[in-house]
């Protein structure tokens, strides 16, 4: 049966949310080999914010990506800190995980609704993404923005919740329930679904962990790596929750851990706003940062972001570095891919949940 | 299939979930941040705002004839952050809910905002001063007296010889 040839999928293609080059060799409709291609969206951010103050890098580290915009000032604020020795009221502790579980949940549901589009099945992709929707109205009326929230600061975060703002959020939370179990159940069950994702791009466990996978697609492998779990940040050694793990290895377990890890998100945030402590949500004043380094690592909804930062003791930090989960994630593409059939190189790609603009910054 | 007909049929009962915008209302958050907004009574010409815009599109100088500080905003590099609304002392500047950004593009490079504020004179030597900003007064004091008004109206200096001679 046929040869083998090369064909080249991206970096502009359209069945590619983002721009990254696959060299694919196929035998015949079977993906045989991937090399991978990256650096179309470069854009410097480790040098611009090396010229920005510590205040205006709140801002800047947000920009980097839309979907986990929240997980990169948290992360650099939290190195920052320590660096300053700054300890964050309770208050803020567990405002900061509200923020971060409501954009975990909103772009998982991003990532779930992309795999329908992509195995075709637009309306359940337009469904999802209008249920999305309510956590997109909650985003813009707590924070003021659909993705972009700024919650954090150096010292806390930037806004609080009155009871009027905490009866809507769990107004909004329980109003989006029953809509995403009646989803799940479809990504779950549904024929046509299950046809283009079981079995489909399998990352084995020893793979996973020689890899160094992160994130949801680690977790999809039966691979327990939750920042929040083993090293906790935040309020979230004070919250009750388990672990998300499915063991199907494959594009749908992936699926199946973020829709899981979805609920579980807005578990998390209504236990937060039950033990929600009083007093400020801000430390006093704005604190020096002296000369030192710092690192942090949080969970962010694609897997462990790292960040490190370097500080001569001026108004700028002296050098700072970012890991990004999408980094180590892509590595287990050329895992993932041989074996299977050409159409399914963008589902693959997609269940591992890639930002090229985090990775190449 | 069965899963989603449900779903699908009660779509097409219920009515549309987007809005007829343009044409109509539209849902807008008043916590929304748009377009930022100025009020140059409460400023006090601080530059904070400029020191914290990670986007360079607030500038804050002293005038070129030297009457005041000038306030300079270009919507079309502004980023929408909030910060410059967040860490104002008086609440001068700050994200308004208005989200219609669409400019001509012959204004595309100029301020949309183009304000400041005027020096004042020092009630003893005459010299120029920045004015006293009730918003910050009343956080400063628990109430502002008649005392507390002579003391700032005048300038740094003459303020400090007031001190001296009371002792
Ligand atoms: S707008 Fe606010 S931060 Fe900016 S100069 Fe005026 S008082 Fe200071
Ligand atoms: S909202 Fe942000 S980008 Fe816009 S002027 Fe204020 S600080 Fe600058």
């Amino acid at each position: 049966m046929g040869e083998t040839y090369k064909v080249p999928v991206g970096p502009i293609h359209i069945a590619l949310e983002e721009p990254v080059y696959f060299k694919v060799t196929v035998h015949g409709e079977t993906v045989e080999h991937v090399d991978i291609l990256s650096g179309f969206v470069h854009r410097g951010m480790e040098a611009l914010v090396l010229r920005r103050n510590f205040l205006q890098n709140m801002i800047i580290t947000e920009r980097t990506c839309s979907l986990c915009s929240n997980n990169h000032p948290f992360t650099y604020i939290m190195a920052v800190e320590k660096i300053a020795g700054v300890k964050i009221p309770p208050r803020a502790e567990y405002l900061r995980v509200i923020a971060d579980e409501v954009k975990r949940a909103a772009s998982h549901l991003f990532n779930v609704s992309m795999l329908a589009h992509l195995v075709g099945f637009h309306s359940l992709m337009t469904q999802t993404m209008e249920t999305r929707e309510v956590l997109q109205d909650v985003k813009e009326s707590i924070w003021g923005n659909r993705m972009d929230l700024g919650a954090n600061t150096i010292g806390g975060v930037k806004y609080d919740l009155d009871k009027e703002q905490i009866r809507y959020l769990i107004k909004q939370l329980n109003s989006i329930k029953k809509p995403i179990r009646e989803l799940a159940a479809i990504y779950r069950d549904n024929r046509i679904v299950r046809a283009r994702t079981e079995g489909v791009g399998v990352l084995s466990k020893e793979d996973t962990l020689r890899l160094g996978v992160v994130g949801p697609t680690a977790r999809g492998s039966g691979v327990n790596n939750d920042i929040r779990l083993i090293y906790p940040y935040a309020a979230y050694d004070k919250l009750d929750w388990d672990v998300v793990l499915e063991d199907g290895c494959d594009v749908r377990a992936r699926a199946l851990v973020r829709l899981r890890e979805v609920f579980q998100a807005i578990n998390l945030v209504e236990q937060c706003l039950k033990a929600l402590p009083d007093g400020p949500v801000k430390t006093k004043g704005f604190p020096r940062i002296p000369k030192g380094e710092g690192v942090a690592r949080t969970e962010a909804p694609r897997g462990e972001l790292f960040f490190y930062v370097k500080s001569d003791g001026s108004s700028k930090p002296e050098r700072m570095k970012w890991r990004v989960p999408t980094y180590l994630n892509w590595e287990a593409l050329k895992v993932m891919m041989p074996g299977n059939k050409i159409a399914d190189i963008s589902v693959i790609f997609n269940s591992i949940d890639p930002c090229i603009s985090c990775t190449e910054r | 299939m069965a899963g989603f007909f449900k779903i699908a049929i009660r779509n097409f009962l219920n009515s549309p979930t987007t809005d007829p915008y343009p044409f109509g209302e539209t849902f807008t958050p008043e916590n929304y941040r748009g377009i930022i907004d100025y009020t140059p009574e409460l400023c006090i010409g601080c530059n904070t705002c400029e020191y914290v815009c990670p986007s360079g599109a607030i500038r804050v100088r002293e005038k070129e004839d030297g009457s005041g500080i000038s306030f300079s905003f270009w919507l079309n590099t502004c980023s929408h952050c909030g910060n410059c609304g967040y860490y104002c002392p008086t609440d001068a500047v700050f994200n308004s809910n208005d989200f219609h950004t669409a400019r001509h593009q012959s204004e595309k490079f100029i301020p949309t905002i183009d304000d400041g504020i005027s020096y004042v004179q020092c009630s003893n030597c005459k010299q120029k001063m920045k004015r006293p900003v009730e918003a910050l007064l009343a956080r400063a004091y628990e109430e502002i007296t008649e005392e507390v008004r002579h003391q700032t109206s005048l300038c740094p200096e003459c303020r400090r010889m007031k001190r001296f001679e009371r002792m």
